[in-house]
């Protein structure tokens, strides 16, 4: 026989219609929909992939939010960008300030003194180690929105009725900034305190406002004394100065080291008892004409802070570039002036840092928790892929008769790959978005599952998974009668489960996992951190599809002869 | 013998549609290498039924296998040609267009899918693809969603970073990439629920479909178009199977033991709606161990030592 005798069949060989072909994937989308339509395994892998996805956006959420909110906390009190120059500080600072708010960069810069000190309570001798800063409100308020962060906008009902009960006890008026300098007729100073410092008289409710327990001891009412030691220009410790204040209110940052350790005076009454106040120089070589020591200048006033605020829509980093080209400015303008003898410090010297440098120490073991948490959580992609590898593996075991009569009918390798692929990357998308949604309520919902938390369970609770065990007992004995071994099995487990978590539910008596007597935040962070969650969307998926790729690859490979011999 | 044996006789001037020569074929059981075919040689002639009639183990399963481009010869194990083409020379795309277009398959076991429908599975080998487009379009899809999501993420990214976040060039860059795998897998999956949308019409109204339930009418099973297979007797399952294989219209029908999982009455009417497909001009190769069943073909050949011998007529 030759080959050479075969030759093309004649147009028409039997009087059936030629029939149109397809342009499109469709054998694969219809397959992928009915394998997943039909089967449980790949809701149970959806069901498994929404619960990763789920968990690592609600961890990544909520440990994102902490960050947040400490960030946020610590940056209440800082501007966005700190000029820094510890003892004997920076002089001339007015000029500075001016030099920096004639920059576009800047809104506002606030000057500052800090040091340690010694804070003497009126009640139990007690003393306490303080950093104590000098500001000037009206400006610091500009930088920071001071007046935000102070607790007391008036006296709570508890502290007037006890002022009531007591004849001539004033309730204190606050000033949305008090004034903290004495003016000219004199008086005490003011200072405000961190509201955690004195924590015997009052007592941190669940939305986090304070109630006075002890309003004696309540501090707007009371005075405290503070000792500061000044630092020569020499660097030598001098004579502590201790003076009496009147507390004007307290202030909340939000992070407890700082309010539990900050007290805010005047930057004048500070200047003065760190001897940074602007003082006259003499010549202790010459006389004047009335017999004392000739005066030949001034020494300025120095800070050694200055703490700087940005303009609407400036990033921190662009101010700090702004801010450094202004200290330079500045620096050069008080040196070509020969009148003025004390120079600034050299720039190398000086910290200029944003908040965010500022804040580093604070930070950085935040975020490298989170960024811990993120990558262990990250772990569950592997485990979606494992298990839709395992479940995939065995549904191609399952179908490889198929698979065969795909290849006999001309389906392509690529084109039975893309069936298992489409296959997983359906599952991935379904799990992911379902895990978005699972994860987006929890979080949302966080504290009011945390405050469900707290209280002991309803019955309607427990009496409902009581009466579902002994409905699953009864199926289960049913069954038993009946010789259902399987579902026997079932039953009795689903009843042993249920009456499990219905015990749990009669024992648990409310378990507060973060008490805010305690903690020192009033909230879960109930925000969804949609960029991790995007990424662990996106993982899921890439994972999903790479889990059902082994499989998908194995069934191209398929030989169709072996797969339909397969019965 | 067919009784249009004798108008096909007299149609032996007509051209071969298929042929094979010296095909060879050795399997290896474990170390042992077993040669089932030994310089096998067929001609089928368009029009004729063709029955290859041997025993079993014989190699009639694999000669069939060969000739409809399931299995390969040995190297330079022989040639099969198919309307002047060389099947044997196809590569992997051809081989799975001339499986797909040119000829049609029945098995023994009938081989449905269970998740289809009788229908769907009837059109089954009309919904293999154009090639060119079936690759094109998700990639279209997938390339399209892609980029409209890292447009998005990458403009709105911002606006999601938390404030713990600062919003980095390499950060907005993750999570415009993020955006555009999810918009990716996005893309491709709505292109595949558009197609299940559209397909849904196309399936139950499109000409495949129109054509498809005509056969299946024509088989006995206009009431059955919406049951699964394992709702189906065996003849029924047999009939759909031969639907399916005739659905894209091949050249050559192969059978494999159409017969040899029915009880006699139902594998006669099998035999029969071959023979009226048969009589209006299809061609069929059938492979069968009994000789009465073979007795409907036009022509008898048998496999013997791994050799096609004509029978005598």
């Amino acid at each position: 026989m030759s080959a050479t005798l075969v030759h093309p069949r004649p147009d028409s060989p039997h009087p059936y219609p030629r029939i149109p072909r397809v342009q499109t994937l469709v054998y694969q989308t219809l397959l992928a929909n009915r394998y997943l339509g039909s089967r449980i395994i790949p809701l149970i892998a959806v069901a498994a992939v929404a619960l990763c996805v789920g968990l690592v956006i609600i961890v990544v959420s909520v440990m994102s939010g902490f960050l947040d909110m400490l960030l946020n906390s610590g940056r209440t009190l800082m501007g966005d960008v700190i000029i820094r120059y510890a003892d004997p500080g920076i002089p001339h600072y007015d000029l500075l300030i001016e030099e920096i708010e004639s920059r576009p960069e800047a809104l506002a810069a606030t000057p500052v003194v800090e040091s340690f000190g010694l804070l003497k309570l009126p009640y139990g001798n007690r003393t306490e180690g303080v950093q104590v800063w000098g500001i000037d409100p009206a400006s610091f308020d500009q930088v920071v929105d001071f007046q935000d962060s102070l607790v007391w906008k008036e006296a709570p009902p508890e502290v007037q009725a006890f002022a009531a009960d007591m004849t001539g006890l004033e309730v204190p008026v606050f000033e949305d900034l008090p004034r903290l300098d004495p003016g000219a007729d004199g008086g005490d100073p003011g200072v405000i305190l961190g509201v955690e410092i004195d924590s015997a008289a009052k007592v941190r409710r669940m939305d986090g406002s304070y109630e006075v327990k002890a309003p004696a001891f309540w501090m707007p009412f009371r005075d405290v004394e503070i000792t500061l030691i000044p630092i020569s220009t020499s660097g030598a410790l001098e004579k502590p100065d201790n003076r009496r204040f009147d507390v004007a209110n307290e202030f909340q940052s939000g992070v407890y080291q700082i309010d539990s350790r900050r007290a805010m005076i005047g930057l004048d009454t500070g200047q003065r008892m760190l001897g940074l106040e602007a003082a006259p120089i003499y010549d202790n070589r010459l006389l004047d004409e009335t017999g004392e020591l000739k005066r030949i200048g001034t020494y300025p006033a120095r800070v050694q802070m200055i703490l700087v605020r940005a303009a609407d829509g400036v990033s921190p980093e662009g101010l700090r570039d702004s801010v450094n080209l202004a200290y330079a400015a500045f620096a050069a303008k008080i040196n070509d002036e020969d009148t003025m003898t004390i120079r600034p410090p050299d720039q190398a010297f000086v910290g200029i840092r944003t908040w965010r440098e500022q804040l580093r120490d604070l930070i950085g073991p935040v975020e490298k928790e989170r960024e811990l948490m993120r990558i262990l959580f990250s772990i569950v992609y592997l485990v979606c892929a494992g298990l839709v590898l395992s479940i995939f593996w065995s549904i191609v075991h399952e179908k490889t008769r198929d698979i065969g009569i795909l290849r006999a009918i001309g389906a392509s390798r690529p084109g039975v790959l893309g069936v298992f692929l489409a296959y997983g990357l359906v599952i991935g998308l379904v799990g992911a978005f379902l895990g978005a949604l699972l994860g987006w309520s929890v979080v949302v919902n966080i504290n009011g599952i945390h405050e469900a938390m707290g209280e002991p369970a309803p019955d309607w609770t427990w009496m409902t998974a009581f009466a579902l065990a002994a409905v699953m007992l009864a199926i289960a004995i049913h069954a038993a009668i009946r010789g259902g071994m399987l579902r026997t099995l079932l039953s009795i487990v689903g009843g042993l489960v249920l009456a499990g978590v219905g015990t749990a539910l009669v024992l648990h008596s409310g378990f507060l996992m973060w008490d805010p007597a305690v903690y020192y935040f009033n909230s879960i962070p109930n925000q969804v951190d949609w960029s991790s969650a995007i990424l662990t969307m996106a993982g899921a998926i890439v994972f999903s599809v790479l889990g059902a790729a082994i499989p998908a690859a194995k069934a191209a490979d398929t030989d169709p002869v072996k797969a339909l011999r397969y019965e | 013998m067919n009784p249009s044996h004798d108008q096909s006789s007299s149609d032996a001037t007509r051209e071969p549609v298929l042929a094979a020569s010296g095909l060879r074929k050795t399997y290896r059981m474990g170390r042992v290498p077993v040669q089932v075919l030994k310089d096998a040689s067929i001609e089928v002639r368009s029009g004729e039924w063709v029955a290859i009639l041997g025993a079993s183990g014989s190699g009639k399963s694999t000669l069939l296998h060969l000739l409809g481009g399931l299995d390969r010869p040995d190297r330079d194990g022989g040639m099969i040609h198919f309307e002047g083409r060389r099947v044997s020379e196809f590569g992997g795309a051809e081989l799975n267009t001339y499986r797909n277009r040119s000829v049609g398959f029945v098995f023994q076991f009938y081989h449905l899918l269970p998740e289809l429908s009788v229908l769907e599975n009837a059109m089954l080998p009309c919904l293999v693809p154009n090639r060119w487009l079936s690759a094109t379009l998700p990639l279209l899809a997938a390339v399209i969603g892609g980029g409209v999501g890292a447009a998005v993420g990458s403009t709105f990214g911002v606006e999601i970073l938390p404030t713990a976040d600062p919003p980095t060039p390499s950060k907005i860059a993750l999570l415009a990439v993020t955006c555009g795998v999810l918009g990716a897998a996005i893309g491709v999956v709505l292109f595949q629920l558009g197609q299940v949308v559209a397909e849904r019409t196309r399936l139950r109204h499109g000409p495949q479909a129109a054509i498809s339930r005509n056969t299946l009418e024509e088989f006995g099973l206009g009431h059955r178009l919406r049951h699964r297979p394992s709702q189906l007797s065996g003849g029924e399952r047999q009939r759909t199977a031969i639907a399916r294989a005739l659905a894209s219209e091949p050249g050559v029908l192969m059978a494999d033991e159409p017969t040899g999982n029915l009880d006699a009455t139902t594998g006669r009417e099998i035999l029969d709606l071959l023979k009226k497909r048969h009589d209006a001009g299809l061609t069929i190769v059938m492979v069968t161990h009994d000789s009465a069943v073979a007795e409907y073909a036009d022509r008898i050949v048998r496999l013997e030592d791994g050799r096609v011998v004509e029978s005598p007529a």
